[in-house]
């Protein structure tokens, strides 16, 4: 068996070789640059600075998201809750900066709390799956399933059930200001996945991460402190997402507890996976998210531009995740 | 917003005459004795039982409280009111426990059309009349005029031809659109896109309009922005950017309208100016961008079923024979109203 497989891989094209070969990481950025290089071809206006300012808008808070969602699958967990935090934090924002109570009805001390406090409450929540994941040893997919599920409630109770809408430029300038040119969720997304390169790659916090990843027990043995630092992932991720959500909420000067964050989640989880971050957790690569979160961003941006419908674009995007989960099997991957 | 509101009526139509055996079947499976239905005596003050299938959205709570104005404030009666959180099971419930309570008459919502069909023909027999507002059943289980009184609700194809007459006028026939569609197969998605596409290749419902076609106006792009207002952003820059020379939005409601405004000014656009937009709903933010100039004009798809719900009611009660579709009336919205209704929807 072994051998007429390895006759045939020798004798087939080199490609294949190549796709063995590679990591995962890498074939994401070729299929990145593939569809880059159809658009350029196929789509009209793709080549023009505004179409590159709109997918970077729209990128961003997946990008966000999913950078804090690698550091928590890196340590072999998963984080079901993000979605539902977004929301949290999208409807805690203008009950603070909406209101009338003394101090925070003055601009200068209600918008920046408007942007600290929901951000600080997702880290919370954050905190609270880390705390079930370390306290009582749950399955993170069903300690984060806790507030998947009720985040969104939270949500609700929040804003009474009611999409909130207000008119406070100061605080939209987080999703819509331009300071030379630049959105501002860019280059919130540009210095977060700076740092985070950084931290999992030169700080004792990323090395921590990935030897949980690796063998929880043995990182124990080393002397890892496991339960701190999981506990740490978690609430990173949470604050990452209460940013994310704070974001779409100024953008869109609205903030409906339903929608805000719906399926990120998902979109998250698959941007990881596509960018070479392995399931398993002990391995992780920051680079490698934002290249898998562009590629699912522009899957759909390419397949909106061409008038595919709805449900179509859907399939699709599942297909290309199945595609690069298929690859991410050890060995097996590519015959 | 939109979506937890969509009815089935289409799917029930098209069941129509193929099905006829099959509906003949179930329709036996679910009678009782009785298959009549019940009759209300006139008398002074009735009990009312109210079924909301949600309170999820600004939409939902107008409803409500256009029954609770009608009902209990202007009349002084008995409204027994329920709240179904989005979920059928619950929906099902709640009714159960209206029945017991014996009200005169139940008005609500029913969530899903096949669900919800067996229990007007269980309330039928309880010997209370039933009038189905928003939303119909299962015509296959459960017939308007034998088995529940009417079913009230907007028409939703001649919103989108209403819109699409409005932005002709508007434009002077001569348009490149965009359509930002609701979520795909929801039945006001299909009414709205059906109306305002017939409207301008020249016909209503099969028949030939007054107006003729316009050849000028022509939808460059379709996609859907699943009634929400971040995924209308969303789409709009998407589309924004392949078709740059678009002059025309029409939108199946207002917040994804909303939602392609905002896209329009972050690609340095004038909304209201250089692009012409239209939608449906009738929400309180439409009005305030219309009133700004941003929105050219939003048809209602109207909340307030109190009013309409108690004259169908009354016209019930006093013998009248009920069309089986009771359209409501909504109304139209643009520049020369728009600020006398400010803060007045929902």
């Amino acid at each position: 068996m072994s051998s007429v497989t390895s006759q045939l891989s020798s004798r087939s094209l080199s490609l294949t070789d190549l796709v063995r070969k590679s990591s995962q990481t890498e074939r994401a950025l070729f299929a990145l640059i593939v569809l880059s290089l159809y658009n350029a071809f196929f789509t009209t206006n793709f080549l023009t600075v505004a179409t590159l300012r709109v997918n970077l808008t729209q990128v961003a808070t997946i990008v966000i998201v999913a950078v804090g969602m690698t550091f928590v699958i890196g340590s072999g967990g998963i984080d079901l809750s993000v979605g539902a935090l977004m929301a949290i934090s999208g409807a805690l924002a203008p009950k603070i900066f909406t209101s009338q109570w003394g101090p925070l009805s003055n601009e200068w001390i209600g918008i920046p709390l408007a942007i600290v406090i929901p951000v600080l409450v997702a880290g919370a929540f954050g905190y609270f799956n880390g705390y079930l994941i370390t306290k009582f040893s749950i399955q993170p997919i069903i300690a984060t399933l806790v507030l998947f599920l009720g985040g969104r409630g939270i949500a609700k109770a929040l804003s009474d059930g009611n999409l909130v809408e207000f008119n406070t430029p100061h605080f939209s300038y987080i999703g819509r200001g331009r300071p030379l040119g630049v959105p501002v969720q860019v280059i919130l997304m540009i210095v977060i996945v700076i740092v985070a390169v950084w931290a999992l790659r030169s700080t004792t916090f990323g090395r921590y991460v990935l030897a949980i990843g690796g063998n929880e027990r043995a990182a124990e043995l080393a002397g890892v402190p496991v339960t701190r630092v999981k506990r740490q992932i978690y609430v990173l991720c949470g604050l990452l997402a209460g940013l994310a959500g704070l974001i779409v909420v100024a953008i869109n000067t609205s903030s409906d507890p339903y929608q805000v964050g719906d399926g990120m989640e998902l979109d998250a989880i698959a941007a990881v996976a596509v960018g070479g971050t392995p399931l398993t957790g002990g391995h992780a690569t920051v680079a490698g998210t934002v290249i898998g979160a562009f590629f699912i961003h522009q899957v759909r941006y390419t397949l909106i531009s061409h008038g595919v419908p709805d449900g179509t674009t859907r399939m699709v995007i599942a297909a290309a995740i199945l595609v690069a989960v298929l690859l991410q099997r050890p060995k097996a991957g590519w015959r | 917003m939109m979506s937890s509101r969509m009815t089935t009526r289409r799917t029930l139509l098209k069941a129509g005459a193929a099905g006829t055996a099959l509906v003949v079947a179930g329709r036996a499976g679910f009678n009782s004795s009785l298959a009549q239905l019940p009759t209300l005596e006139k008398k002074d003050s009735y009990v009312v039982g109210f079924a909301q299938t949600d309170s999820a959205n600004p939409w939902r709570l107008a409803e409500t409280a256009s029954m609770k104005q009608q009902f209990e404030e202007e009349l002084g009666w008995t409204l027994i009111a329920t709240d179904a959180n989005a979920d059928t099971a619950k929906q099902l419930a709640d009714l159960d426990s209206i029945i017991a309570q014996q009200p005169d008459i139940i008005i609500f919502p029913p969530r899903e059309s096949q669900a919800l069909a067996p229990k007007v023909l269980e309330i039928r027999d309880a010997g209370i009349p039933v009038i189905l507002i928003d939303r119909d059943v299962d015509h296959s289980i459960a017939v308007p005029g034998e088995d529940y009184i009417t079913f009230i609700g907007s028409d939703f194809v001649d919103q989108g031809r209403r819109a699409a007459e409005w932005l002709a006028q508007a434009t002077g026939g001569t348009a490149k659109i965009i359509q930002l569609e609701g979520t795909t197969g929801a039945d006001p998605a299909i009414d709205r896109k059906t109306g305002f596409e017939d409207y301008i290749a020249g016909t209503f419902k099969g028949t030939p309009t007054a107006d003729g076609a316009y050849p000028g106006m022509e939808i460059i792009a379709s996609q859907s922005g699943n009634f929400t207002r971040d995924e209308g952003r969303q789409v709009m820059e998407t589309l924004l950017q392949a078709n740059p020379d678009v002059t025309a939005v029409y939108a199946h409601n207002d917040e994804m309208a909303i939602g392609a405004i905002a896209a329009l000014e972050a690609a340095g656009r004038t909304p209201g100016e250089d692009v012409i937009l239209v939608s449906i709903d009738g929400q309180n933010n439409a009005l305030d961008a219309i009133v700004e100039g941003k929105l050219g004009a939003t048809v209602e798809s109207s909340p307030f079923f109190g009013p309409i719900s108690y004259e169908t009611m009354m016209r019930f009660v006093d013998g009248e024979e009920i069309e089986p579709w009771v359209k409501v009336e909504d109304r139209f919205f643009d520049i020369n109203n728009a600020a006398e209704f400010q803060g007045q929807q929902f």
